[in-house]
C-alpha cells in the first residue's frame, strides 16, 4: 500500500542496518525456496544444495539492501514484503524503477560479473528475503557445473522478464496522446 | 373426366372430418393421431372421429403436465403429449437380424426384412415435422441408410395441424419450426370454429384434397386460421436465441453451470426418450438356450445411460454433467456440423417430461447467452445529426488533466446505458468526441476525460448548468453476463479504469454471483491513478485491487513496474477465470499474453478496442478493424474474435 513519506520515516530509512537478522531452519528455508516463483522451477536437489548457503533475512522498512555500484552482498529471494529498486537522479532524486516483490529474485548482479547493484534496494514494508551468501554461492556453482546449468537459465529467464517489463516502461504507454482530429 | 376441386385452401366441415380418416384408412391403411390414454394424449390408432381428444386440452410446464376438459368440441386444442412420431417410424426395438451358427460351424446372418406398416399420421405439429425432417437428414440423408426407417417414412401419410394454442414449455417459434406449418407434409389441418381450413402439400395430399366435400373457405375463416397461428406463435413468451448458438455453446464446454445442472440431472434419460429428434440406439442381442441363433435388435438407448459411452478401458461420459454437457451441445452445436440444423425443434418435451424440471432455455440462456445481448442499451439517439441535450451536473477533477462530468440528460433512455458501452459528446464549436461512460448513478451519466486537446480540453471546463449534445448509448459493452460463476481479472491501465468502472460497479451489485474478483490497476505515476478515492470502497465490497505505476518517486511505497508483473506474482491459475482488459494496445497485448499463460482461454479475454471513431454507428469508416466496426461491433471485443487483426498497420 503506498504511504506518505514522512520526515520520521526518511531517518529510519538512513539509520536503518544495511543488512537484516539471519533466521530460519533447513526445512524453513527449502520451504521458501520452492513456494516462490523463481525456485519452483528448480529441481529439488539444486534447491537442497542451493539452501545449504542460504538464511532467511529480515528486513525493516527502511533498510537498505542494496547500494547502486557497490558490491552486490545479497542474491535472493524476497518470500514476504517488498524491496524497492532505486536509481538516483540528479535533479529529480531517488527515482523506483521497479519493485521486487514476493517470488521474485533480488541482486542478481552477485551472480554475474562485475557483481555490483545496478541500483539501490530499499525495503518499503517489513520484508524477509532467502538470501544466499553470494561468495559462497559463485564458489559452489564454479564447482558444480551441474548446478550451474540449472540455475543460470532461470536466473536469465527472471532478467529478461525484467527487460521486457523495463522495455514497456520505456514506451510510457499511459503517456498523453494528442487529441484524435476529425480532419 | 375433370373435377371440380374447390380452391386451396378451402374448408371442411368438422362433420366431414369423418370422412378424411375413411379416405386414409381406404387399402388397410391404419390412421394414428392423438387419443386420450391414461391421463396424457398420446399418439395411437384412430378409428374415428370419436377417437380423438375433443375438448381436452393440456396443461404443461417444466416438469409438469396435466390434461384437462375444455368445455369446447375443438378436436386439436393441446400442443404436444409424451408421444413422438418417432415411435412408429422409428420404433424403441426393431429387429436387424437373426445370426446363427451350423453344427459344422457355418455363420448365417438373415437380415430383418422392413415391413413397415401402412400409416397415416393424422395431426402431426409443425416441430413434430421438424423433427421428422431432422431424422431423415440422421437416419436417410448420408452415405449409409437406415432402410427400416427409410420403410416407415415412405410409408406414411403426413397430415398436420398447426397449433392454435401453445404451451409453457412450447418454444418452436425460437426455433423456426413452427407454430405454422411450411413443408414436409401431405395435407394441413388448421382448426377454426365449425371445422378446418385445409391445404395440400404433396401430389398424395393433393389427391386427398380433391376427394373430400371441401368448399373454398371465405376470407374470415382464412383470417381465423391465420388468426389461430399467430396467437399460438403470441403465447410464446420464452425461447432459444438462435443466432450464433453453435459457436456460443462451443464456447463454453468448461462452463461451471454443467456441473450445477448435473446436481438436479438425474440422468433418467426422459428427455431423450420424449425427444422426436434423438436417434442414439444400442443393438441388444437374444439367444435360444443352445446358443445356435441369435436375435439381435436395434433399441433405443440414450448419451445419459450409465454404460453408453464405456469402453473396455473406462467411462467417457462417467459424470452426469458429462453427460448433460453431450446432450445439450448436440442438440444445439454439433447437430449443425454433422447434419446442417440444430437438433431441437422446439416441441418443449424434454421441458415437460423432466422430472427435476430443467428446462433447456433457462440452460442456455445462463452457459451461453446471446454475445451482448445484455453488452447493448437501446439507442435513443443514434444519427450523427441527432443529438439529446444533457446539463452538466458537476465536473469532479480526477487527475491533473483529468475530470468526470456527471451530465443529466432530457432522454433517461441514455442511463440505461450498459457496461462499456460509449456515448458520443458534441459542444458548439468542436468536433464530437466518443467518450466511454463511466458510470451510471443518480440519474446522471458519468463521463471521464483527459485534457488531450481543444475538444476535450474544452468539454472538461463547462461549468455546471451549461449543456451539451449526447448520442448513445452505442458499441457494444462487457459481456457481464458471462461471469458468474467465474473467478473475475480486471486489468485497467491509465484512463482505461473508466471504461471499466461501470464493469466494477456491476459485478460488486451482484458480488456473489462470481467467484475472485481482482483488479490490477496500472498508471503512469501515482499521481496519475485515477478513482483514488473508491478503491478501499470497492476493497470492502469484495474486489481485490492491485495497483502499479511505471514511474515513482520515493514517496510512492507501492508497486513499480508494469501491470503484468501484478499478475506474474501471483499464484492463481485459472481454466474457467474470465478476464476483462482495457487500456493501450500493447499493454493489452502484454496481459493476454500473461492471462492465457495463466490457462485463461482467448474466448474469455475480452478487450475494450480503441480506434478514430467519428459517427459511432459504423457508417463513416473511420474505426474499421478487419471485419469489424470498433464503433458498431465493439469496442469490446473476445481475443478469439480479434487477435490476428491486433498487429501494426491494422
Amino acid at each position: 500500500m503506498a504511504r506518505a513519506v514522512t520526515p520520521e520515516w526518511h531517518s529510519a530509512l538512513r539509520s536503518a542496518p544495511s543488512y537484516g537478522r539471519a533466521m530460519g531452519d533447513q526445512a524453513d528455508l527449502l520451504a521458501a525456496f520452492a513456494g516462490s516463483w523463481f525456485g519452483e522451477a528448480l529441481p529439488a536437489q539444486a534447491r537442497m544444495r542451493l539452501v545449504e548457503c542460504a538464511s532467511l533475512r529480515e528486513y525493516p522498512t527502511g533498510a537498505v539492501i542494496l547500494t547502486e555500484l557497490d558490491e552486490t552482498r545479497v542474491f535472493g529471494i524476497v518470500t514476504t514484503g517488498r524491496v524497492g529498486l532505486r536509481v538516483l537522479v540528479p535533479e529529480r532524486g531517488s527515482v523506483t524503477i521497479l519493485t521486487v516483490e514476493p517470488g521474485d529474485v533480488l541482486g542478481w548482479s552477485a551472480l554475474v560479473g562485475p557483481h555490483r547493484s545496478t541500483s539501490t534496494a530499499v525495503a518499503l514494508e517489513p520484508t524477509t528475503v532467502l538470501a544466499f551468501d553470494p561468495s559462497a554461492l559463485r564458489a559452489a556453482l564454479s564447482a558444480d557445473d551441474a548446478l550451474a546449468a540449472t540455475l543460470y537459465p532461470r536466473l536469465l529467464e527472471a532478467v529478461t522478464r525484467r527487460l521486457t517489463a523495463t522495455r514497456h516502461q520505456l514506451l510510457d504507454l499511459y503517456a498523453q496522446q494528442a487529441e484524435a482530429v476529425p480532419w | 373426366m375433370v373435377t371440380t376441386v374447390a380452391a386451396r385452401p378451402g374448408f371442411l366441415r368438422r362433420d366431414d372430418l369423418e370422412r378424411l380418416i375413411a379416405l386414409l384408412q381406404e387399402g388397410g391403411r391404419t390412421v394414428v393421431g392423438p387419443t386420450v390414454r391414461d391421463g396424457a394424449i398420446v399418439y395411437d390408432e384412430i378409428r374415428e372421429v370419436a377417437d380423438l381428444p375433443a375438448g381436452w386440452t393440456d396443461d404443461q410446464a417444466p416438469g409438469r403436465y396435466r390434461i384437462s376438459q375444455t368445455g369446447s368440441d375443438r378436436l386439436f386444442d393441446y400442443t404436444v403429449g409424451p408421444t413422438s412420431w418417432k415411435r412408429f417410424t422409428f420404433p424403441p426395438r426393431v429387429p436387424l437380424l437373426t445370426a446363427g451358427r451350423s453344427t459344422a460351424g457355418n455363420a448365417a446372418f438373415d437380415s430383418a426384412r422392413p415391413d413397415p406398416p401402412r400409416l397415416a399420421f393424422l395431426g402431426v405439429r409443425a416441430c413434430e415435422i421438424a423433427g421428422l425432417l431432422v431424422q431423415d437428414r440422421v437416419l436417410s440423408g448420408g452415405p449409409f441408410v437406415d432402410e427400416d426407417y427409410r420403410a416407415r417414412r415412405e410409408a406414411a401419410v403426413v397430415v398436420a395441424v398447426q397449433c392454435t394454442c401453445s404451451g409453457k414449455t412450447c418454444f418452436c417459434a425460437s426455433m423456426g419450426t413452427g407454430p405454422g406449418v411450411s413443408g414436409g407434409h401431405d395435407l394441413v389441418l388448421t382448426e377454426i370454429d365449425g371445422g378446418f381450413v385445409v391445404d395440400s402439400g404433396s401430389p398424395l395430399g393433393a389427391q386427398l384434397f380433391s376427394r373430400l366435400p371441401i368448399t373454398a373457405a371465405t376470407p374470415e375463416q382464412l383470417a381465423s386460421a391465420v388468426g389461430g397461428v399467430a396467437e399460438a406463435r403470441t403465447q410464446q413468451t420464452s425461447g432459444v436465441a438462435l443466432d450464433g448458438i453453435r459457436d456460443r455453446l462451443m464456447d463454453q464446454l468448461d462452463s461451471p453451470r454443467w456441473a450445477e445442472v448435473a446436481d438436479r440431472c438425474l440422468s433418467c434419460a426422459n428427455c431423450t426418450m420424449v425427444c422426436p429428434t434423438c436417434f442414439c440406439t444400442s443393438v441388444t442381442l437374444a439367444s435360444d438356450l443352445d446358443g445356435r441363433s441369435t436375435d439381435l435388435d436395434r433399441q433405443w438407448d440414450s448419451c445419459f445411460t450409465g454404460n453408453f459411452a464405456k469402453v473396455a478401458g473406462g467411462n467417457f461420459r462417467s459424470r452426469r454433467q458429462d453427460r448433460y454437457r453431450q446432450w445439450l451441445t448436440h442438440k444445439f452445436a454439433t447437430w449443425f456440423d454433422q447434419f446442417g440444423s440444430a437438433g431441437c425443434v422446439g416441441c418443449g418435451r424434454c421441458i415437460t417430461w423432466c422430472p427435476v424440471g430443467i428446462d433447456v432455455r433457462e440452460e442456455l440462456a445462463v452457459i451461453a447467452p446471446p454475445y451482448g445481448e445484455n453488452a447493448q442499451a437501446a439507442v435513443v439517439a443514434g444519427s450523427p445529426g441527432v443529438y439529446v441535450t444533457a446539463t452538466v451536473r458537476s465536473v469532479t477533477p480526477e487527475t491533473a488533466d483529468t475530470s468526470t462530468l456527471q451530465l443529466e440528460p432530457t432522454d433517461s433512455g441514455l442511463l440505461a446505458a450498459r457496461p462499456g458501452q460509449f456515448v458520443m459528446v458534441e459542444q458548439p464549436g468542436f468536433p464530437p468526441l466518443p467518450i466511454s461512460i463511466s458510470r451510471v448513478a443518480d440519474g446522471a451519466l458519468w463521463l471521464t476525460i483527459r485534457a488531450a486537446g481543444p475538444a476535450t480540453t474544452a468539454v472538461i471546463a463547462l461549468r455546471p448548468g451549461t449543456q451539451l449534445g449526447l448520442r448513445g448509448p452505442l458499441g457494444r459493452g462487457w459481456p457481464v453476463e458471462r461471469a458468474p460463476g467465474r473467478d473475475v481479472v480486471v486489468v485497467a491501465g491509465g484512463i482505461g479504469l473508466a471504461p471499466v468502472r461501470p464493469l466494477i460497479d456491476a459485478l460488486l451489485r451482484d458480488r456473489s454471483r462470481f467467484g475472485s474478483l481482482l483488479l490490477a490497476y496500472g498508471a503512469r505515476t501515482p499521481a496519475d491513478r485515477l478513482y483514488t478515492g473508491e478503491l478501499d470502497r470497492w476493497r470492502a465490497a469484495g474486489l481485490e485491487v492491485q495497483e502499479i505505476v511505471d514511474r515513482a518517486g520515493e514517496e510512492w511505497l507501492g508497486s513499480v513496474g508494469v501491470v503484468t508483473n501484478l499478475l506474474d506474482q501471483r499464484e492463481w491459475r485459472s481454466r474457467e477465470g474470465i478476464a476483462f482488459i482495457c487500456g493501450p494496445e500493447r499493454m493489452m497485448r502484454a496481459t493476454v499474453s500473461t492471462l492465457r499463460e495463466r490457462g485463461i482461454p482467448r474466448r474469455r479475454i475480452f478487450l475494450s478496442m480503441e480506434r478514430h471513431m467519428e459517427c459511432g454507428i459504423g457508417l463513416c469508416g473511420h474505426c474499421q478493424m478487419g471485419p469489424y466496426f470498433i464503433c458498431k461491433d465493439g469496442p469490446v471485443f473476445a481475443v478469439s474474435e480479434i487477435s490476428d487483426l491486433m498487429r501494426e498497420g491494422i
